[in-house]
């Protein structure tokens, strides 16, 4: 099976490309007019910044020289004016981009989160939960400083760098070129750098997903832990994915640290062979005294920016190392998704029929060998058999949790595959095995199914389904909190609370996978009552393993691996002493046996 | 305060390090004055003197000081990174340590979005403080008052002037600190409440499917993503209001320069070399100045994480060793309820439990949804303590034995089945990571799992995902039940365990156990007669009381509750009326 553990890497194939940083520039669209305008800011506060040494050089040569004290105290005024000027600049921009930075992070968060939503349980089941969740959280929340100011601080400075090169330039053509004689050196560098880096922070972020994975299910199945007392066993286990994490992110910093003495390298490296070639080619080409002294200036001016924009290419190689795995998601195909063409599914009916459907979750695993059969509308149809017979799967094909294989399921006598997700899913009411309880008030929880449903109605709901007793006997009553891993709810009561969710919906097609396992058999009659009312009108699948609770239905389908072995009413099928005869009466025999 | 003694805790052990890299950090700082001044010689003596001949050696300084900066920056770069590594390393397993010794009552209340956002988010926000903030917090102490002890050697009264622009900043600052602060802590919590609506939702996503309640969940999630992202804009709106302002003070510096010292210059307080002096040193004093504002939103965002995270470790367990606590080494098993209540909150749970079981003996309870079964056996695993009473283990206060030993010698197959997202040889055996593959396969045969497992192409080394998603619920059930039978335990607690296992299984199952428990106590909680029939003794528990106890027989005799179960399952069946 292709499923992920929390040790095993996740596998990533791609190059190194620069659309991954393009399609998330693509977020930053809507804000085009903010970021042009606070570039503009910035370039003008920066420009007036070099102001500032130009006023103090004047006072000094100038105005002190002169005792001037008008003088020097309009260049003070002057200066303030300009502090003034930079504190609007600047807290424009802080203001702007935190703004956008945010807004895009919401937005590309939100495009991973809804499209997660259209993904199937086969994507859900075949990596670890924690997995999922550090993409949504953490790998979005890493590209924040990137967004907010990374961008505006790199387009700054390319436009500062024209400047200075453009300046470069008209004073000595032939000094330009020596000082830019550097640059190629240091691409070349850069570019050594960046695959060794890219890999490194790859497998970073592997990791990090490895431990959150760990993390995760660790608190998840914590009960579980302190039960066999192998608490030390899992402090082990994660000390060595944390230590791992630890390992690849210093093999990473390793690397990227590299780029500022490179940087630091080629710059003096430069700025000497400036200076020796200057000196050389003094009084030659217009090569003068004041015109080095004038270069001397503008070369560090020229690095600063290369510098930054050397560590930008960096903070973007870490980021797309996070963008992948972002953008990897949001590309995921949904294996279960509407049609072209698919259209609203009318008010069901209820006739379902299956046509020689099969199955297999993975290849060469059938679960589903050429099944047929048709229910009526309002039937009861119940679905008996050894454990892994395939009686999840059926359930599962009506409300297109998975497609088949071969054959067709239909519903009122359109293909499920021909109509919405959504309106095929918000006619049933489905109760599954794993009863999930959200964080928040019993209510709430009852609610899930119909947001829309009064208090009366869930109540109603509970009532039918003998909830109401043990809910109200809790301290809040139906306000009373729950979480996630239904604290302190009985797996019982936790059932009769997804019971009442799945009734509050009013489905057209209800079905109980296993919905009354952990209920006792005094509140399962109580409930059967209620049920037998609700279940009028309404065609519904039952799977159990208690007897009584399906000998009611109308139809029992005895499922064997893959096959309908039989099928018929209860009297019917104890009449042919065949399949379901033989558990029927081992039920009882057993208990003499005993 | 409490936040950076608690991280200097986990810095001490590496202070060496730290410290060496510490001072690394300022002869970087002293090394990067020499390029400019180099270059000031090779202006002046070289181009405008015409001394050629010294410009080698000249160039060969600027080249050998920036080759030394370099490696040494990489160097103190690379111990911070190690450090804070080591630091957040050991935070971590610290935290992850205390997560572990949480009681179940923890974790009732507790998100796991919650526990995660600490692990995860917070510890980031220690990292960076440990590897970044408190360098560049020193680098800049130190440059400052570096280069006021040097200005105030030239001239004290100008650089007192210079310096009447710090109070101000000073107050921002402690306002800006004071401000942010509570921004921080409001990002932290959205932080995790955005972590647990994501990791519900994933966790639910199977509900939300069968519900089709996808835009709901979008509604859900949205509300916190915005929250989040509001928090964020919120935070940079109180540092808007600072760091331009800190920024244009430190600025404020060369207006002073220009104005009194040109005026002091003027009247000759001071000459005009010194001026120049001063304006030299001037970028030295106000990139700190200009720093000081980001570096005090990095310090306080780190408290408001380092707080979440002291929190969680001051939590302490309820449940934990008395000091006293034994070991407990060879239980045989004999469990006693002496007057056991319990309430999870003011409601009472369980009323007066009183009962025995001895070492062979099989314990069976019944009763309604609630009635109070699963909390009864959850208490002799030391889960909860019970409010009143005692419960007794081979004659022992259970309170009075190691919690770890305790729990060895007792295996609990729980109602709410978690399984791992590891191969189904690693979930059986969890309990004994050690046990040989003829073990597991042992265990799993007397748990009737083996034939289902052979069947998969992969067996035991199938993986199977978290909540044990792929396995149907009965085939979770008898994993759940090999890896507690595996453990061999004294006590063994089988909690509704087959409830979704075929009758044929089931009774299969019955009999394997029948030699198994031989020696051991047997607690079962179900629903079905036919897994309780054989116990020998049977409680009926209803509203946290035992209602009736005996066996099997002698209930049915009762008439009472018990008959009426058994009545109801198998009452209009002709074999079973006596």
């Amino acid at each position: 099976m292709a499923r992920n553990k929390f040790d095993v890497d996740e596998e990533l194939e791609t190059r190194f490309d620069f659309k991954q940083f393009k399609r998330m520039l693509g977020y930053l669209k809507p804000f085009r007019q903010q970021v042009v305008f606070t570039v503009f800011l910035m370039l003008a506060s920066s420009g007036l910044a070099l102001l500032g040494p130009y006023l103090v050089k004047v006072a000094i040569d100038r105005d002190i020289p002169a005792k001037d004290i008008k003088g020097i105290v309009f260049l003070g005024v002057i200066y303030i004016a300009t502090l003034i000027f930079n504190t609007i600049c600047m807290k424009y921009k802080i203001r702007t981009m935190s703004y956008i930075g945010q807004r895009v992070i919401y937005d590309i968060r939100k495009d991973l989160f809804v499209h997660l939503q259209e993904l199937p349980f086969t994507y859900y089941d075949s990596r670890p939960h924690g997995k999922i969740l550090v993409r949504v959280v953490n790998y979005v929340n890493s590209l924040s400083d990137l967004l907010s100011n990374g961008i505006i601080n790199v387009i700054t400075d390319m436009f500062t760098l024209v400047a200075i090169i453009v300046f470069m330039l008209c004073l000595n053509v032939r000094l330009s070129l020596v000082c830019f004689a550097g640059l190629p050196v240091l691409i070349a560098v850069t570019m050594i750098i960046k695959n060794a880096q890219r890999k490194a922070w790859q497998n970073e972020s592997r990791k990090q997903a490895n431990l959150n994975a760990y993390i995760h299910e660790s608190i998840c199945g914590i009960k579980v832990t302190q039960s066999f007392a192998r608490e030390e066993e899992n402090m082990r286990i994660f000390l060595e994915q944390s230590d791992e994490y630890r390992k690849a992110w210093m093999k990473a910093v390793k690397i990227q640290f590299l780029m500022w003495p490179s940087i630091d390298m080629v710059s003096v490296a430069s700025v000497c062979a400036v200076f020796i070639a200057g000196v050389h080619w003094l009084g030659t080409g217009g090569v003068t005294v004041g015109i080095i002294v004038a270069f001397m200036s503008y070369i560090w001016r020229f690095w600063e920016p290369v510098s930054n924009l050397g560590n930008f290419y960096n903070s973007i190689v870490n980021a797309v190392a996070y963008l992948e795995r972002i953008f990897e998601t949001i590309d995921e195909k949904p294996t279960v998704a509407d049609l072209p063409g698919a259209v609203e599914m009318p008010l069901i009916q209820g006739a379902v029929e299956f046509s020689d459907v099969v199955f297999c979750y993975e290849k060469d695993e059938i679960i589903l060998d050429h099944v047929s059969f048709s229910v009526k509308p309002g039937e009861t149809i119940a679905l008996v058999g050894p454990t892994g017979a395939g009686k999840s799967t059926i359930v599962n094909l009506v409300s297109r949790f998975y497609d088949v294989n071969e054959g067709s399921v239909k519903i009122d006598g359109r293909d499920v595959r021909s109509v919405t997700l959504n309106s095929l899913r918000r006619q049933m009411g489905i109760m599954l095995q794993d009863t999930f309880i959200f964080s928040g008030t019993i209510m709430d929880n009852i609610k899930y199914s119909r947001l829309d449903a009064s208090d009366e109605e869930a109540i109603a709901a509970a009532k039918a389904v003998k909830a109401h007793e043990f809910i109200t006997a809790m301290p809040d009553g139906y306000y009373t909190e729950v979480n996630e891993r239904g604290s302190r709810l009985s797996v019982g009561q936790r059932q009769l609370i997804s019971f009442a969710r799945a009734l509050l919906a009013d489905p057209r097609i209800l079905v109980l996978d296993e919905a009354t396992s952990s209920i006792d058999t005094k509140t399962e009659m109580a409930l059967q009552e209620g049920l037998q009312r609700l279940l009028e009108g309404r065609t519904s699948f039952i799977i159990a393993h208690r007897l009584s609770t399906i000998k009611n239905a109308d139809r029992i389908m005895f499922i064997d691996n893959g096959r309908i072995v039989e099928q018929g009413s209860h009297d019917e099928l104890m009449a042919r002493k065949g399949a379901y005869y033989h558990l029927y009466m081992a039920q009882y025999n057993l208990l003499d046996a005993i | 305060m409490a936040e950076f003694k608690w991280i200097w805790g986990y810095i001490k052990q590496y202070r060496v390090v730290f410290f060496i890299a510490l001072v690394l950090v300022l002869v970087v700082n002293l090394l990067n004055m020499i390029n400019p001044y180099v270059q000031g010689i090779i202006v002046d003596e070289v181009i405008n003197g015409g001394r050629t001949d010294i410009l080698l050696i000249l160039v060969l300084i600027m080249i050998g000081s920036t080759v030394l900066k370099s490696v040494l920056r990489y160097v103190y770069l690379m111990m911070f990174e190690t450090v804070s590594q080591k630091v957040v390393f050991n935070a971590r397993k610290s935290v992850f340590k205390r997560v572990q010794e949480q009681d179940f009552a923890f974790f009732d209340k507790t998100r796991t979005g919650d526990i995660m956002a600490r692990l995860t988010g917070d510890l980031e926000a220690v990292r960076h403080f440990t590897a970044y903030v408190i360098y560049s917090v020193f680098m800049h102490v130190v440059t400052f008052i570096l280069v006021v002890a040097i200005l105030f050697s030239i001239n004290a009264l100008f650089t007192l002037i210079l310096l009447a622009v710090t109070p101000i900043t000073g107050i921002l600052a402690v306002k800006l600190a004071y401000r942010v602060k509570p921004a921080f802590s409001a990002i932290r919590e959205q932080f995790s409440r955005l972590n647990s609506v994501v990791q519900e939702n994933i966790s639910g996503n199977r509900v939300v499917k069968a519900f089709a309640r996808e835009d709901y969940e979008v509604y859900k999630f949205s509300r916190e993503n915005a929250g989040y992202r509001d928090c964020n804009i919120e935070a940079a709106r109180i540092w808007e209001r600072y760091l331009p302002v800190l920024d244009s003070l430190a600025g404020l510096l060369s207006v002073i320069i220009i104005v009194v010292g040109g005026i002091m210059t003027i009247t000759g307080r001071i000459t005009l070399g010194q001026l120049v002096t001063f304006n030299s040193f001037i970028w030295a004093l106000n990139n700190p100045m200009r720093q000081i504002g980001w570096l005090i939103n990095d310090t306080q965002r780190f408290v408001a994480s380092a707080e979440k995270i002291m929190t969680l470790l001051a939590n302490e367990p309820r449940i934990k060793n008395r000091e006293t606590a034994a070991v407990a080494k060879k239980i045989t098993g004999r469990v006693e309820f002496r007057n056991v209540s319990f309430g999870y909150g003011k409601e009472p749970v369980l009323k007066d439990i009183s009962f025995n079981a001895y070492p062979g003996q099989t314990v069976a309870v019944i009763g309604p949804t609630g009635s109070g079964k699963s909390t009864l056996v959850s208490l002799i695993s030391r889960f909860y303590d019970c409010t009143e009473g005692r419960i007794l283990i081979d004659g022992t206060d259970i309170r009075d034995y190691d919690l770890k030993s305790l729990r060895e010698c007792i295996a609990v197959a729980m109602q709410d089945i978690f399984l791992f997202s590891d191969t189904i040889e690693g979930n059986i055996a969890y309990g004994v990571t050690q046990a040989t593959a003829e073990k597991v396969m042992w265990a799993a045969e007397m748990a009737c799992a083996n034939d289902f497992i052979k069947e998969f192409a992969e067996g035991y080394d199938t993986i199977i995902g978290e909540r044990g998603v792929g396995l149907s619920g009965g085939q979770r059930q008898r994993i759940a039940l090999a890896r507690a039978l595996i453990k061999e335990p004294s006590i063994i607690i089988l909690d509704d365990t087959t409830s979704s296992v075929d009758i044929e299984t089931e009774h299969k199952i019955q009999q394997n156990l029948r030699e198994f428990c031989k020696n051991r106590t047997t607690f079962i909680i179900a629903h079905r007669i036919s897994s309780v029939k054989n116990a020998d003794l049977i409680l009926v528990l209803d509203e946290g009381r035992i209602a009736e106890r005996g066996t099997h027989e002698e209930l049915l005799a009762l008439k009472g509750q018990y008959y009426s179960i058994f009545v109801n399952q198998y009452g209009d069946f002709d074999g079973a009326e006596e």
